[in-house]
């Protein structure tokens, strides 16, 4: 596979129009830190959007960020710590990916039980249509009515409408106290229940509540037992407060916030990943799934968002354990499935994301020829 | 669908078709009291809330039911008859207003349809009161977030189309990242649901998509919103400054502290003593250059501290007062003063023109003086009022629209303040919309491709752009806009 790097909007532009005359499909890249996720891309050629990067626009007193599709959000961190802010996206993977494939993919982590998801950050996008079209939506500002919703169209719609070539992200100051506890758990179906029915009780929001199954647990903080891991952040005296709130659901430990960064990337290469998900009041029900679903594969790694009622499964990849996943998940699905990572033949058990009458409406008026990652959504008719 | 058809403007073919037999058979659908079709009877919907817009509908239905809204939807539809979607008609931008096309009234359709207080949900009809919502779920400690001034009679359905905000959205957002999934009428009558309640949602955004499209791509049968739980302690501040600037690094100062207040406002010494010349008086300091309505809440553990931080920072960037609301009754009153706030210009002069404009935060100082500049030069009279903590400008004039001289310096008044906001970096509509009102400056902020992208997006949910005609996007900047689907080059899809 051939590929080209960008190095501005125009140039993208430039290389979606030769594409579009040579009729050649594209796989729109990143960093490449995350090229098998989404379904398999029918294309030949790729354009990788690395190149377009660097900071444009950072005013810390306006607390937002206007930064080119290839910037990592590793150097956004960097930047914005020197004036205590931050991003607040903690998508899976590393800080290695970019800030273009984190919103053209919408992925969110742990923190999005606080502060939602990219949806939810992202305040303005500079991006290249299908039909090689420069058009910005949304604006610098934190709140923006003028034109239609443009911005949040093309994010999440994984580079198959346009190709990001510039965003504009909310920040946020960084709290006085931000502390890191977990909170050992028997991580069956009721302590997934009782949790969730905690956080829908508290007065305040952690900043993230995830609960790891053992093997998880033992991966990101080195101790073999289920664990809801906490992050609390506000003053000293709202922290102390969130605290001892935890403690009916057992003894509160500090660990190191490195965990987070642990969780992140706590996916082998080649594993096999995806997303069970329905209402939050629900999530025992989907976490019981998820424990029957990856039942028997080695080293099957599970956390869940109680506050969202997501349940992600983490499988290293082997033939055993693809033939068993692959026969479990034909059964029907209780739960909303979400694939991140798996190979071909496993796809067949996600639906196409993009699946309706108006997605494939979008696709022929924004990308009528197709060009974009065709495939990586599943079908848009 | 015919390329003939879109290739016409809408309304010529339109207000041939709008006849007696088209209130006929709408009367049979919603009742003959439900359409209004005489002249006088139009009247009432001839304006929003912004006292400067008057286009008369050739027809006004109001459907009771959601039964009624699909009915009558494919009713103008097979007469391809172009219609506006409309709520309560508090809006700001002229957007709910029929140019001689038929107005789709949905305020009838107010039943709260589900409520799962676990989940933090509920599912509305379009027609529910933003307050009546909050009201219907506060039994559970929940309510509605997104909290326009007009929350006592705007509808759900409206707030929706307008993506609409209000002085709590600092903290909780706007309403788009409250709207969970939308059950539409498409202009074609073809009902879709986007997004959803149960589990993730993938694929397009197309809530996201919809929320803000100012009734454009359809009409919202259900809408399902989220919750937020009542806040355990609400602590309100009024300080209030000599100086302009004084007031607006205060509130850079406290935005940097990591607090992010529930609401941030600030009201300029006009509006003060036009709110306390008036039955609103809240009790604002007159002699004030500007005051900052600040309130804090969330949980009570931490809550004080906080109050004693902003409380500091005003008092260090030159506050003469502050203020802390001891109780409910005060803190009811000091907020009224803010949300009457363009009742009581109703004071000054029979008319009032209101902007919207968003500036980066660290602009305010800067903006403010010009725009005071601005008003002198041109000899008009700006209040402002305004959610100071995200930007969100509100300068409006009062004047006399029969005095043709004060008319013409008060639009070349507001033009330049919407330049200057611009220039700043900022946007020209923060929570109001564009509708008719700001359509003239999207070729301000929005190149020729840009305006056409969107073009494509609206086309996408009415390829005949027969939903509120006319508004949000010029039509002449739209290079699409004039060819038919036909001549498009056609997909071949992934």
């Amino acid at each position: 596979m051939t590929t080209s790097s960008i190095s501005s909007a125009a140039h993208l532009r430039d290389c979606i129009r030769d594409a579009s005359v040579r009729g050649t499909p594209l796989r729109i890249t990143g960093a490449g830190t995350w090229l098998d996720a989404g379904r398999p891309v029918r294309s030949v050629e790729s354009l990788s959007i690395q190149g377009l990067s660097g900071i444009v626009d950072y005013v810390p007193g306006d607390l937002t960020l206007t930064a080119r599709a290839g910037t990592t959000l590793g150097e956004i961190r960097h930047e914005t710590g020197k004036h205590n802010q931050w991003l607040a996206l903690d998508p899976h993977g590393s800080d290695k990916g970019t800030l273009g494939a984190t919103i053209a993919t919408a992925s969110a982590g742990p923190l999005a039980s606080a502060f939602g998801t990219p949806r939810d950050l992202v305040l303005g996008l500079e991006f290249v249509t299908g039909t090689g079209s420069i058009a910005r939506a949304g604006g610098r500002v934190v709140k923006n009515v003028a034109g239609f919703d443009l911005t949040r169209l093309m994010t999440g719609a994984w580079g198959t409408l346009a190709v990001l070539s510039e965003a504009t992200v909310r920040l946020h100051a960084c709290p006085q106290v931000d502390e890191t506890i977990a909170v050992a758990i028997a991580g069956d179906s009721e302590s997934l229940d009782r949790t969730r029915q905690l956080l829908r009780r508290l007065a305040f929001t952690p900043y993230a509540c995830e609960v790891l199954s053992g093997p998880l647990a033992m991966s990101v903080l080195g101790r073999d037992e289920p664990v809801a891991l906490f992050r609390l952040a506000g003053n000293i005296e709202s922290v102390t407060a969130q605290r001892a709130s935890l403690l009916e659901l057992g003894q509160p430990v500090d660990v190191s916030s490195e965990a987070w960064t642990s969780l992140r990337a706590a996916e082998p290469t080649d594993a096999i990943v995806f997303r069970l998900s329905r209402h939050p009041s629900e999530i025992g029900t989907t976490w019981d799934e998820a424990v029957r679903l990856v039942d028997g594969a080695p080293g099957a790694l599970l956390h869940a968002t109680p506050a969202r009622g997501i349940v992600r499964c983490i499988l290293p990849s082997s033939e055993p354990t693809m033939a068993r996943i692959g026969s479990a998940l034909a059964a029907p699905p209780q739960s909303k499935r979400v694939g991140e990572r798996m190979p071909e033949r496993l796809w067949s058990a996600f639906p196409n994301r993009a699946n309706s009458e108006i997605g494939g409406r979008l696709k022929q008026a924004f990308d009528p020829r197709g060009l974009l990652n065709p495939g990586i959504l599943g079908n848009t008719v | 669908m015919a390329a003939t058809s879109v290739a016409s403007a809408p309304s010529v073919s339109a207000t041939s078709s709008i006849d007696q037999a088209l209130a006929d058979r709408l009367a049979a659908i919603v009742g003959a009291r439900r359409v209004l079709f005489r002249p006088s009877e139009l009247l009432t919907y001839t304006a929003d809330a912004l006292p400067s817009y008057f286009k008369q509908p050739a027809l006004a239905v109001f459907p009771g039911t959601r039964d009624e809204v699909v009915a009558v939807v494919r009713e103008l539809a097979a007469c391809g008859v172009p219609f506006v979607p409309r709520g309560a008609g508090t809006g700001l931008s002229g957007g709910a207003l029929a140019d001689g096309v038929v107005l789709v009234g949905l305020n009838r359709l107010t039943r709260v349809i589900s409520v799962d207080p676990d989940n933090m949900m509920a599912t509305v009809e379009p027609g529910v009161v933003n307050v009546a919502l909050s009201r219907a779920v506060g039994a559970y400690g929940l309510h509605y977030a997104p909290d326009p001034s007009s929350q006592a009679a705007c509808t759900i359905g409206g707030n929706v189309a307008e993506n609409a905000g209000g002085p709590h959205c600092l903290k909780y957002g706007v309403t788009t990242n409250h709207i969970l999934a939308l059950e539409v009428i498409l202009p074609s009558g073809e009902i879709v649901t986007l997004g959803g309640t149960d589990g993730e949602n993938e694929g397009y955004d197309l809530v996201g998509a919809f929320v803000g499209s100012e009734g454009c791509f359809g009409i919202a049968l259900a809408i399902t919103v989220r919750l937020s739980r009542n806040p355990e302690g609400v602590r309100t501040l009024l300080a209030d400054f000599m100086s302009i600037d004084a007031a607006a690094q205060t509130v850079s100062a406290i935005v940097a502290t990591g607090i992010i207040p529930a609401a941030l406002e600030m009201i300029d010494q006009a509006t003060i003593r036009a709110v306390e010349s008036s039955i609103y008086a809240a009790g604002y300091p007159t002699d004030a250059a500007a005051a900052l309505l600040i309130e804090l809440d969330g949980a009570i553990a931490g809550l004080e501290h906080d109050v004693e931080t902003v409380e500091t920072l005003c008092r260090a960037n030159g506050a003469r007062t502050v203020r802390i609301a001891r109780d409910e009754v005060e803190r009811t009153r000091l907020w009224q003063g803010r949300k009457k706030a363009f009742g009581a210009m109703g004071r000054v002069s029979s008319h009032l023109v209101v902007q919207d404009a968003v500036v980066p935060r660290t602009k305010l100082p800067e903006v403010l003086a010009q725009i005071h500049r601005v008003s002198q030069q041109n000899r008009v009279k700006v209040c402002n009022v305004f959610h100071a903590g995200d930007g969100n400008l509100h300068p409006n004039i009062a004047y006399d629209a029969s005095d043709a001289d004060e008319t013409a310096r008060v639009h070349v008044a507001m033009r330049e303040i919407m330049t200057l906001c611009v220039d700043a970096g900022g946007t020209i509509t923060g929570e109001h919309g564009v509708g008719l009102d700001k359509i003239a400056y999207m070729e301000l902020i929005f190149s020729p491709e840009s305006l056409a992208a969107m073009c494509t997006l609206r086309e996408v949910f009415d390829p005949e752009r027969r939903s509120n005609p006319g508004k949000v996007v010029p039509v002449h900047s739209c290079r699409e806009w004039h060819m038919s689907p036909a001549a498009r080059p056609s997909a071949s899809l992934a």
